[in-house]
């Protein structure tokens, strides 16, 4: 159980990365208030949202330098959450 | 964890996930929180698209100014956990002390300003007539204080173990030969600063 | 760095354990097979506490004219003047569900075996997180007491069904219900929190702590059902988790999540319910499915018959298991489209059950039987798992189960699988491994016996259920003989009842077989029923940290009566490393 997989590579800049979350909240507040149709602005900010959790898991959280098989493990969860929430949402359809 | 190729004359371990035990841990853990906050956050979804004219604007109710100011703090705190992992991993004693406590003081001001905003809300906001924003005004309500209060009681937990970890971290416990602590401690706080981005902006700006 | 001298000799493990004070070796202990120990102890009283109330529930069915005998002695909020009062008779209902799959099948299949068998049969010394393992252990005890508590405080236990579906759950003035559901919910949070700490364990263990050469396909098939099932248990308590708080803040903080004079939806609750309920059933299935393999194996003398065919089954059971949720709910209102998809679904995962069943008889089929109790157990299995999946399969298709839905041919299908299937499996589980934890082999007379018994009271009470369900009698109804069309079936009722009584009554038999061996049976060996996986390669019982050195293994875990080997008909996993193993399982 070695754990070679950390430190061979360098550090990422997590102060440019902080930068990035920082200005991408800020366009979001932005966006949020704009007089134009709502589904677009909930469109883009579903995907500001979800862009900057990428950032997060894959700097913070390492997930970019780490085995496949890990990768694999944190994505798990994914299919069925959107199982669960897409077949709800058919409620409604 | 690597003992075992001691005493297993000369056969090599299996390859499991590459990684040491407690990184899998957590990560294993964390997905059980994903669905945990599914269930909630997807059931949050579901209510809204079903009676979407019944749901308050975005600044109409809850506070979007603080609550940014606030998304950025738990941000900042994310910064400041990484770097302790970076300064365990350097064996910079200083700058474990420095960021670790920087954390949990950020986790700490993240929370009291929550607290802030929701003794402000159940006392001088009002919604649909009523004084008062509650848990009981409506889904709107009910879906906000679940989402953001479970939220909080995972940063609180947090900060109690950031606590313990700074505490550690003037006994001397953390360097370069013992980071596995903070960087398990680390995953479990980005995660949730992950979890606040999303509900930041479904719950705040949508 | 002496921990690593340690390791490489033993001696720290083996001695280690002189130094504890008996609070920390037997009640505060870290060792997995201790920790063991203690969930079958707590389980197994649940387990005769919960026949308990079925008895009650099956007393009343029979004779709702009558009075209960010895029924004073409940409080009056029970029992008026000798009569089961309906509102204790639902807390009956509920409870009675709830425990066996909560407190007594789930711990059992998992807390038991899985801490047991993991770290054994893939040749660590014990589980990747031991004290998470203890804390996983010490939650279910407030959770229990808050249970069994919840029956004694204003209101009753909870009264709204295993399944808690609102609105009658979420509202007190409708199940009558307050405290009692309340503390059932918070020990739901309890229970929830030890299984998926007990899931984070088990997957980093097994996938990390494998011995050398314990490749993935040469696990031993039990390894494999557990780990799938703490899959399983990760991803779909956490959501039961979040659906109970809601209910729970419904009840306590009117929220109105799930009543509709609010704006919720009741069908939100039966969708996270059952997204979660329905990998629950296989969490309580899969397991039993693993030990009926390595017993079928081991008592036929035969490889089994298609392993990588029974991993792949299990596989897709699991995952097949997540998109199957509806076909609780086709009578529920919900979008009939879902009901066509979960429909299709749900017959697709007849088919891998199926082929478990084909490849155990396959295995069985001119094997060298040993007609042992553990044997007789698994076999019994798969016929009544047979059974029961027969019967799903007529409940998967939509307008058959608009009739049957919430009739006895349902009660009857859940415990065809759940009491044929599961608890079959495991006490054929407990027969089996009773050597290794105790040391002492239990008695084969009495456990002959005992299986007698149950295969033919099983079959008494619950198979003339499918009748009923067919006939029309409803779920969960106090008293059949109200109902014009139930009245000719009430013998029927009575049969059931004395069947069950003397089903129970066997339970007092095994306990006997159970608590005299401990003490009193013959001694085991290392190996008693010439098995092949590791743990049966260690002492009986294991001493603490398990091995003196960890084993090096070599081949697959089901081979019996290999061509190669003259003098016997086993291999163990650790040994023999100049025999090949047959292509397939290497």
């Amino acid at each position: 159980m070695s754990a070679a997989a950390d430190g061979v590579h360098d550090a990422p800049n997590y102060m440019l990365i902080w930068l990035y979350l920082f200005i991408m909240t800020v366009v979001e507040l932005g966006v949020a208030f704009l007089p134009i149709h709502k589904s677009l602005i909930v469109m883009f900010l579903l995907v500001m949202a979800f862009w900057k959790a990428l950032l997060v898991a894959l700097y913070y959280m390492h997930m970019k330098w780490e085995p496949v098989r890990l990768r694999l493990l944190a994505l798990a969860p994914l299919p069925a959450a959107a199982v669960l929430i897409v077949v709800m949402l058919m409620e409604y359809v | 964890m690597a003992h075992a190729a001691a005493s297993t004359m000369g056969q090599a371990p299996e390859r499991g996930i590459e990684v040491y035990n407690q990184k899998v841990g957590m990560w294993v853990f964390l997905c059980s929180e994903v669905m945990f906050f599914t269930g909630l956050i997807g059931s949050y979804i579901v209510l809204r698209f079903g009676a979407s004219d019944t749901w308050g604007a975005p600044n109409e109710v809850l506070a979007v100014p603080v609550t940014a100011v606030n998304t950025f703090i738990l941000i900042c705190s994310s910064v400041t956990m990484v770097k302790a992992f970076a300064a365990a991993q350097a064996g910079d004693q200083k700058g474990i002390k420095i960021f670790l406590c920087a954390t949990a003081a950020l986790g700490a001001l993240f929370l009291s300003i929550q607290l802030y905003e929701y003794t402000h809300l159940i006392e001088h906001a009002s919604w649909q007539g009523s004084h008062g924003f509650t848990p009981a005004a409506g889904l709107y309500g009910a879906t906000f204080f679940t989402m953001t209060g479970f939220h909080g009681f995972h940063v609180f937990i947090g900060v109690v173990c950031l606590t313990w970890a700074s505490i550690q971290a003037f006994k001397g416990r953390w360097g370069a030969d013992n980071t596995h602590g903070i960087e398990v401690l680390g995953l479990y706080w980005h995660f949730v600063d992950l979890v606040w981005i999303i509900l930041f902006t479904i719950v705040y700006l949508i | 760095m002496a921990t690593i001298v340690a390791e490489a000799t033993g001696q720290a493990f083996l001695t280690e354990e002189h130094k504890l004070s008996f609070l920390r070796k037997y009640l505060f202990s870290t060792d997995h097979k201790v920790i063991a120990a203690q969930f079958l102890f707590t389980t197994l009283f649940f387990l005769m506490i919960d026949g308990l109330l079925a008895m009650l529930m099956r007393h009343q069915l029979a004779w709702p004219d009558q009075t209960l005998p010895g029924g004073g002695i409940l409080p009056e909020t029970m029992v008026a003047s000798g009569y089961i009062l309906p509102e204790f008779y639902n807390a009956l209902v509920t409870m009675h569900g709830s425990i066996m799959v909560f407190f007594a099948i789930m711990p059992m299949l998992v807390g038991v075996f899985a801490n047991l068998l993991i770290p054994l049969q893939i040749g660590a010394r014990d589980m990747a997180f031991p004290r998470l393992n203890m804390l996983s252990f010490w939650l279910m005890i407030p959770a229990g007491l808050l249970t069994l508590g919840s029956f004694f405080v204003i209101g009753g236990a909870a009264a709204a069904g295993w399944t808690l579906y609102a609105p009658l759950a979420a509202r007190p003035d409708l199940s009558g219900v307050a405290l009692g559901q309340i503390m059932w919910l918070v020990s739901l949070i309890f229970i929830g929190l030890s299984s998926i700490l007990g899931s984070v364990n088990y997957i980093t263990t097994v996938t990390n702590m494998r011995a050398p050469g314990m490749t993935w396909f040469r696990l031993p098939l039990t390894v494999w059902a557990l780990f799938i099932t703490a899959i399983l248990a990760l991803i779909a308590m956490p959501v039961l988790s979040a659906a109970g708080i809601m209910l729970l803040f419904d009840q306590t903080l009117g929220t109105t999540f799930f009543l509709p004079e609010g704006g919720g939806q009741p069908l939100l609750w039966q969708h996270l319910f059952w997204f979660f309920g329905h990998p629950e059933v296989y969490i309580l299935i899969l397991p039993a499915m693993g030990f009926t393999s390595e017993i079928i194996a081991a008592g036929s003398r035969k490889p089994i018959f298609g392993y990588r065919a029974m991993v792949w089954a299990m596989i897709s059971i699991a995952f097949l298991g997540f998109i199957v949720w509806g076909h609780h709910m086709f009578q529920s209102g919900m979008n009939p489209m879902l009901g066509l998809s979960f429909t299709i679904s749900t017959l697709f995962i007849a088919v891998p059950s199926a082929i478990k069943v084909f490849n155990w008889m396959g295995t069985m089929w001119r094997g060298n039987i040993h007609w042992h109790t553990p044997m007789l157990f698994a076999t019994g299995f798969v016929g009544m798992f047979a059974i029961g999946g027969f019967s799903g399969i007529f409940a998967a298709s939509t307008p058959v189960d608009i009739y049957l839905h919430d009739t006895y041919f349902i009660v009857a299908h859940i415990h065809y699988v759940l009491f044929g299937g599961s608890l079959f499996a495991l006490f054929g589980a407990i027969y089996f491994w009773f050597p290794k934890m105790f040391g002492r082999m239990m008695n084969e007379t009495l456990g002959k016996i005992h299986f007698a018994l149950v295969l033919v009271f099983f079959n008494l009470v619950f198979f003339p259920m499918h009748g009923l369900g067919m006939a029309g009698m409803m779920r969960r109804i106090y008293d059949p003989t109200g109902y014009a069309h139930l009245q000719g079936i009430q013998d029927t009722n009575v049969l059931i009842t004395w069947s069950a009584f003397a089903l129970y009554a066997s339970g007092f038999l095994f306990a006997f077989n159970f608590f005299w061996s401990m003490f009193k049976g013959p001694k085991a060996e290392a190996n008693p029923w010439n098995a092949n996986t590791l743990e049966w390669q260690t002492p009986s019982p294991p001493k603490h940290g398990n091995w003196a050195q960890i084993p090096v293994v070599y081949h697959g875990p089901h081979e019996y009566s290999h061509p190669d080997i003259e003098d016997k008909d086993w291999l163990a996993q650790n040994e023999r490393p100049d025999v090949l193993s047959p292509a397939g399982s290497h």
